[in-house]
């Protein structure tokens, strides 16, 4: 077995480590940048194929091997000769762009008692993974937070060290205010000149066609989108059975409620809403992901990757 | 016919008490209540979609609400209403649908249907509802009339088409002085329907309608098990050919004083002393009587009257002394009165008075040397103040057996025949007519005695008359022998009860006739040796009493007369023997009584004047030198007079009394009536009336369903409505 290379105290050995891909475990870490890294090298070790390499066909350089990456690549000739483990690496055609816009408005907030963390936590784990993955692909990351206005923007950058950056802007980040979707992607369409992929990262709360008009704008400016959508399993299942007052969150009123006599009409009216998403994404060619905060978060780097190729 | 009103439909409630919980009723809404009080604070992001959800439903989500809160509240109302047994109260009779009806009414004529607390009796009302039944009745329908009495009485036998006729029939109705027979009236009417049903198929339904207080005496009658075997199985038979209808004139709280009793404490009644009655009064209701009057009437007139205090529930005596003037029969009347049922208030008493007793003594063995006869002792004993002159309490007469057939018996209440040595076949059939006559036969045995001719002509042997209440056996061997008493259970010695000085179980006895009584006779043993041999036996034979004595009436076998014992033993035997003619003249309501006469019987009228003075001629049967009267329709209670006449006159009277039994008015409820007296057999219709009382004139039988079964159904119906429902509009969904 090859031991992981450490590069920082935190480091562990893979066969030994849990899956940090399930935000059960993910949620008793502490670091934003801890955690992105192991969301990654986990997806890593369970796909066996190193997403980092292999879209550039052009020879640029030998790296040390390390765990999970893919032994197609490595050099057996440099083996011969020096006997350690090196990987051959290859210039990239094009350089492409990742935009992570992340929604920290009050309602990402939100954590029922069934979730391991709140959908703001699990946007960022998910961000920042993407991030860490995307430089570790010497593509560029850039980062924008926002809530009804554009909190931060950080711009995209290949630089590994620009991961510090994004991590330090995702912490900051307190999630407080109302959402106002619309306005910002139209606003940030006009902004981010390079053509790239945005991600979004929200649960988008908020008018749907205005959204989607919106969503239209970046793709218009022809960014790739992928909606990542965001949601805690209380809100897609509707659990509840104790009379409840549901205090709405972004200024939102409050109501006495039921939850046994309402939980079909509720669903009926989130479903119509998550249909309505779902259909202007596939008119408008989006990306659209549902993640559920007690989920892996695995289907995030899937679908970013699978846009990649 | 009372005026009718029409049908009234009414709501009751059998168990009030139970409707106080309907205060649980309010426990879903309270229950809603304090759940929308306690609730959770959740903050939400979704709230838009949740808003959405309850705009759009909101409306349908509070009807939801409400329905399902109606539904668990009626739920328990329903089933507090079911537990509080509800019934509806149907004044009137219904018009039932289907073919033509045979329609069985039972009228209960008992004397406790007598009970009058307004102004009318339990009786009136039966009528009057039996004749709504008849006029409600359609065109077509056919009536039977059965009157439950014992015995009970068929008024109309075969089904009757005409409503007038009915009516008539209905309105004629008399209640009787009888108690009521269920059992032999329900096989009457199981026989009536059956009958109409094998020659009248045109009727398709019998309906058998039970009018009648329900009196536990009466309904729940203490029946040996072949009896109630019986009954249960024609009540059976009856359910399964028709349908029954009880209805309740019953009133539960009603109250009854009777007089249960009259008896001479003195068994045979003269003019030489006075004559002591006791009067027994019974009280059937909860509250105390005191100085309730009690008069006592002879021949009509009052003559005494005193008080005595009643407990709740009990009895009390008391006690008049008289002394008759005059010899002749004499009726008393005892009364009390104060309560709605007179017919128990009064009691009768038929009383013979005689100037003395008259004896006829028939020595075996007459000697002219005091105390050698068979039957000098038994003279003295009889008269013991040595006066036959006919101014004591007993006259004796005399005579040699061979003067038997030369005297008239009749004259004689008893007749004491000692030592006699045989009788030939006349004197036997003598003797038998004077049994039949009503008089009474003591006979003392010897060493004269022959034993073979006793049994031939006496006792039945060889189809002979059977006059000896026991065959002759062998003398016993000479030896001392002492008297059993046998606790002195039998009236003849019980006055010997707790007076050992009188040495009756200390009364040597050297010989006698060993006694064998029959098998399957009547005949009681009163007295035996310490061998256990029957030493006096009586029987009643006929209408008179025969006693027979093992031993002597003089010293040859036993020193029995001059034992301290020996006066009273010859003064109860003749009381008692005499005073069996009270009983045969004091009998209760549906007893035959009877008498005859001897001498020119034939070609005599005899008539019977009944307490309501009707008089009805009455046929004699005639057996030798008697006439028989007997009598059997004492359907009242009251005073009869038997009057015989020409060539002879004279009369006699008969009292006869109500069974104070019915006089228990506690009526039977219809639980008990289901469970105890009719288990599993159906009645179409329960009812009740007790509140007939209140009602005006005229008012209808009152039918009562009980709706408690339904009201069940019903919150069944809803339990499962309310699972429905909650699971419906997502109560339950997970």
């Amino acid at each position: 077995m090859i031991a992981a290379a450490a590069d920082d105290k935190e480091a562990t050995t893979l066969e030994d480590s849990p899956d940090y891909l399930d935000p059960t475990i993910l949620a008793r870490l502490k670091g934003l940048r801890l955690r992105a890294r192991l969301i990654v090298e986990g997806y890593v070790s369970g796909v066996h194929r190193s997403p980092f390499h292999g879209f550039s066909i052009e020879f640029a350089e030998h790296r040390e091997y390390s765990p999970g990456d893919d032994l197609r690549y490595l050099d057996w000739k440099v083996f011969g000769r020096t006997d350690k483990y090196y990987l051959k690496q290859f210039e990239e055609e094009t350089n492409v762009a990742c935009y992570l816009l992340l929604d920290t408005s009050e309602s990402m907030r939100y954590r029922s008692a069934s979730a391991p963390m709140s959908k703001l936590e699990y946007a960022k784990c998910v961000g920042a993974a993407l991030a860490y993955l995307i430089l570790h692909q010497q593509d560029s990351a850039g980062l924008v937070t926002f809530d009804n206005e554009i909190r931060a923007l950080v711009r995209d950058s290949s630089n590994p060290s620009h991961m510090e950056q994004i991590v330090h802007v995702m912490e900051e980040s307190p999630g407080e205010r109302k959402t106002a979707t619309a306005a910002i992607f139209h606003d940030l369409a006009e902004r981010l000149k390079k053509r790239g992929i945005v991600v979004v990262l929200s649960d988008l709360f908020d008018d749907v066609d205005a959204m989607m008009g919106a969503l239209k704008h970046f793709r218009h400016r022809r960014h790739e989108v992928i909606l990542m959508h965001v949601l805690d399993p209380a809100e897609l299942d509707f659990p509840f059975r104790q009379t409840t007052m549901f205090q709405g969150l972004e200024q939102l009123p409050e109501a006495l409620v039921e939850p046994r006599a309402i939980r079909k009409a509720y669903l009926e009216e989130f479903n119509a809403y998550v249909r309505r998403l779902k259909q202007g994404c596939r008119m408008h060619r989006i990306d659209y992901v549902q993640m559920r905060t007690d989920q892996s978060l695995e289907v995030a780097l899937s679908s970013y990757l699978a846009s990649r190729r | 016919m009372f005026p009718l009103p029409p049908t009234i439909i009414a709501f009751g409630i059998a168990n009030l008490p139970m409707l106080g919980w309907l205060a649980a009723a309010g426990a879903p809404i309270l229950i809603h209540l304090l759940f929308r009080r306690k609730y959770r604070e959740m903050p939400w992001a979704a709230m838009e979609y949740l808003l959405a959800a309850l705009k759009r439903r909101g409306r349908r989500l509070r009807f939801e609400q409400w329905l399902l809160l109606a539904v668990r509240t009626l739920l328990i109302v329903l089933l507090v209403l079911a537990v509080a047994e509800p019934y509806l109260k149907q004044a009137g009779f219904a018009r039932t649908t289907g073919g033509r009806a045979h329609r069985v009414l039972v009228i209960d004529a008992s004397f406790s249907m007598a009970y009058k607390p307004t102004d009318r009796s339990r009786f009136d009302r039966a009528k009057q509802l039996a004749g709504r039944i008849v006029e409600e009745s359609r065109q077509g329908d056919a009536f039977t009339l059965v009157l439950l009495a014992s015995p009970p009485k068929v008024i109309i036998g075969t089904p009757a088409l005409e409503p007038g006729k009915v009516l008539e029939e209905i309105d004629n109705l008399r209640c009787g002085d009888t108690t009521a027979d269920l059992p032999a009236t329900v096989a009457t009417v199981r026989r009536i329907v059956e009958r109409a049903r094998r020659e009248n198929p045109g009727l398709g339904r019998h309906e058998v309608y039970f009018l009648s207080d329900l009196q536990r005496v009466a309904w729940d009658p203490k029946l040996s098990a072949a009896a109630k075997a019986e009954f249960r199985r024609h009540s059976e038979q009856l359910a399964k050919t028709a349908a029954l209808v009880v209805i309740d004139l019953g009133q539960a709280d009603a109250e009854n004083l009777a007089i249960t009793n009259v008896q001479t404490l003195d068994p045979v009644a003269t003019t030489a002393r006075d004559v002591r009655f006791e009067v027994t009064l019974k009280d059937f209701s909860r509250r105390a009587r005191t100085r309730q009057p009690v008069e006592l009437l002879l021949d009509g007139r009052r003559v005494a009257q005193t008080h005595v205090d009643i407990p709740p529930g009990g009895e009390a005596s008391a006690g008049f002394a008289y002394r008759f003037t005059a010899p002749g029969d004499h009726s008393i009347e005892v009364r009390a009165s104060g309560d709605a049922l007179h017919v128990d208030n009064h009691r009768f008493m038929a009383i013979p008075v005689r100037q003395s007793l008259r004896v006829l003594c028939i020595d075996g063995h007459p000697s002219g040397e005091p105390f050698l006869g068979a039957s000098d002792y038994l003279v003295l004993a009889l008269c013991p103040q040595d006066d036959r002159s006919g101014q004591g309490l007993v006259e004796v007469d005399l005579a040699t057996e061979s003067a038997l057939l030369e005297r008239d018996l009749s004259r004689y209440d008893c007749v004491f025949l000692c030592d006699v040595a045989q009788f030939t076949a006349s004197e036997a059939r003598l003797l038998d007519a004077y049994l039949r006559s009503g008089g009474n036969l003591v006979f003392f045995l010897g060493e004269g005695v022959l034993a073979e001719r006793y049994n031939r002509e006496l006792a039945g042997a060889a189809e002979g008359l059977r006059i000896l209440p026991a065959r002759l056996d062998q003398v016993a061997p000479q030896g001392v022998y002492s008297i059993n008493p046998l606790e002195y259970r039998h009236p003849m010695v019980r006055a010997f009860r707790g007076r050992a000085k009188a040495g009756l179980s200390k009364t040597p006895i050297f010989r006698y006739y060993k006694l064998v009584v029959p098998k399957d006779s009547n005949a009681e043993v009163v007295l035996r040796t310490t061998t256990g041999d029957p030493l006096v036996v009586e029987e009643r034979i006929h209408r008179g009493r025969v006693v027979m004595v093992g031993t002597s009436a003089n010293t040859s076998w036993t020193p029995m007369p001059l034992w301290p014992s020996f006066v009273p033993l010859v003064q109860e035997m003749l009381t008692f023997c005499a005073g069996g003619e009270l009983a045969q003249r004091n009998v209760r309501v549906g007893e035959p009584f009877g008498a005859s006469i001897s001498g020119s019987a034939a070609g005599m009228s005899v008539s019977v004047q009944s307490p309501d003075g009707r008089t009805r001629p009455v046929p004699l049967r005639f057996e030798g030198d008697y006439g028989t009267l007997l009598f059997a329709e004492t359907t009242a209670g009251g005073i009869y007079t038997a009057r015989f006449g020409p060539p002879a006159s004279e009369n006699r009277r008969f009292a006869v009394n109500v069974d104070t039994a019915e006089s228990d008015l506690a009526p039977l409820t219809l639980d008990e009536l289901r469970a105890d007296v009719w288990p599993d057999i159906p009645l179409l219709h329960e009812v009740t009336g007790q509140d007939l009382d209140t009602e005006t004139a005229g008012a209808p039988i009152v039918r009562s369903r009980r709706l408690h079964v339904g009201v069940l159904y019903v919150v069944l119906g809803l339990l499962f409505a309310e699972s429905y429902l909650a699971w419906r509009f997502g109560h339950h969904a997970p």
